[in-house]
């Protein structure tokens, strides 16, 4: 007697009907050795589900939060175009200098203080929705370069958060300092575009 | 598993739609855990899985936008996370171990007592046998949304869970029909 195979026992298991499915259930009928095959594979299956679920052991969201914001940051920017960089450049390097702070002692509260400033900011900015927005030449030219000062910093920060704890902790700190002025910077430039356009 | 994962999940999918940070946050938060169960399922390390996990977020971060809502939440991410996990194994091209037990159970009599519990022999499966098992058998795909995520044909994942199955009933010392 020809017993069935696992393709065969398999094939049991799935709805519809293949060809020679009703012989293999004529025979499964009368066979107890391929019963217990199938009763078996219903086990192995059943177990399968059952095995515990694996869970990561670190958190991955601050680096994969980090990376799409850079990628918005850098597609938004693309937008916008690359015309008049000079005079963007000069109100973006303002910004760093007054905002860039000096070494300090750095303690967690200050790093989460800075991102949470960072997301207030960004969630601000959305209001405004800048990306539907129609801007003059000037304004686009400003707001871009401070997005791509943001993207850039979005970048560094990526790199940042994947160093040793101890090395990074002050770099962080500067860094998220720095987008809160940038992002501060970039607010101002859409809430004065709003004012003047009466929105 | 489905959307129940994550509390007013209309809400928050219209608010990740926009970019909110704090929303596409909550997402992860509800579903990092069966996302990088079914990664780590199906590659070989856990460096691995957690690169696939990272993938499917940011994917699903790009791509909420164009989440239609006509199956569930879990049920989208799910199919972002398998394929990513399946990405990421043909990128590896890892050693096909099963394949290599093959040969050394052939040469070795004191294998055929071999027992083994069943996450080990998950783990000695080939990475494309244990996929195709873990999306079959326990997250529910059929054989022609595999070979589709695969690029390979449904016999081809038919093929391969009869395989597989047959190597598990071994390597677990299931008596085998005379």
């Amino acid at each position: 007697m020809t017993h069935l195979s696992m393709d065969t026992l398999l094939s049991l298991r799935e709805p519809g009907t293949e060809p020679g499915v009703a012989a293999a259930h004529e025979h499964l009928n009368e066979c107890s050795l391929c019963q217990a095959e199938l009763h078996r594979l219903h086990q192995r299956v059943a177990r399968l589900k059952a095995l515990p679920t694996l869970r990561p052991s670190r958190d991955r969201w601050p680096e994969t939060a980090a990376r799409f914001r850079a990628e918005r940051l850098r597609r938004r920017t693309r937008r916008v175009g690359f015309a008049g960089l000079a005079v963007a450049a000069s109100v973006a390097l303002a910004v760093t200098v007054v905002d860039r702070p000096q070494p300090v002692e750095t303690n967690p509260n200050q790093i989460n203080q800075a991102m949470e400033r960072s997301q207030a900011l960004e969630s601000a900015l959305s209001e405004y929705n800048p990306e539907a927005r129609v801007l003059d030449g000037r304004t686009a030219r400003i707001a871009q370069e401070l997005e791509d000062r943001i993207a850039l910093l979005d970048r560094q920060l990526e790199m940042t958060e994947l160093s040793p704890k101890q090395a990074r902790d002050q770099e962080l700190l500067q860094l998220w300092r720095e987008r809160v002025g940038l992002l501060d910077a970039l607010v101002d430039v859409h809430a004065t575009r709003a004012s003047n356009a009466g929105l | 598993m489905d959307s129940s994962l994550i509390a007013d999940a209309e809400t928050v999918v219209a608010r990740a739609r926009t970019g909110d940070p704090e929303a596409l946050g909550a997402l992860y938060k509800a579903f990092q855990v069966p996302v990088y169960n079914i990664a780590r399922r199906i590659c070989r390390t856990t460096e691995d899985a957690e690169d696939v996990l990272q993938e499917t977020f940011f994917e699903v971060c790009r791509s909420i936008g164009r989440y239609r809502e006509e199956g569930s939440l879990w049920g989208w991410i799910r199919t972002i996370a398998a394929s990513k996990a399946l990405m990421r194994i043909r990128r590896n091209k890892y050693r096909d171990t099963d394949e290599l037990h093959d040969e050394v159970v052939g040469r070795r009599q004191e294998d055929s007592h071999l027992r083994m519990d069943l996450e080990a022999a998950l783990e000695r499966l080939s990475e494309t046998s244990r996929a195709v098992v873990w999306l079959h058998d326990v997250e529910g795909y059929t054989h022609e949304e595999i070979a589709t995520m695969m690029g390979k044909t449904p016999s081809f994942s038919k093929s391969q869970l009869a395989r597989a199955h047959a190597r598990l009933r071994q390597w677990l010392g299931e008596e085998v029909a005379a």
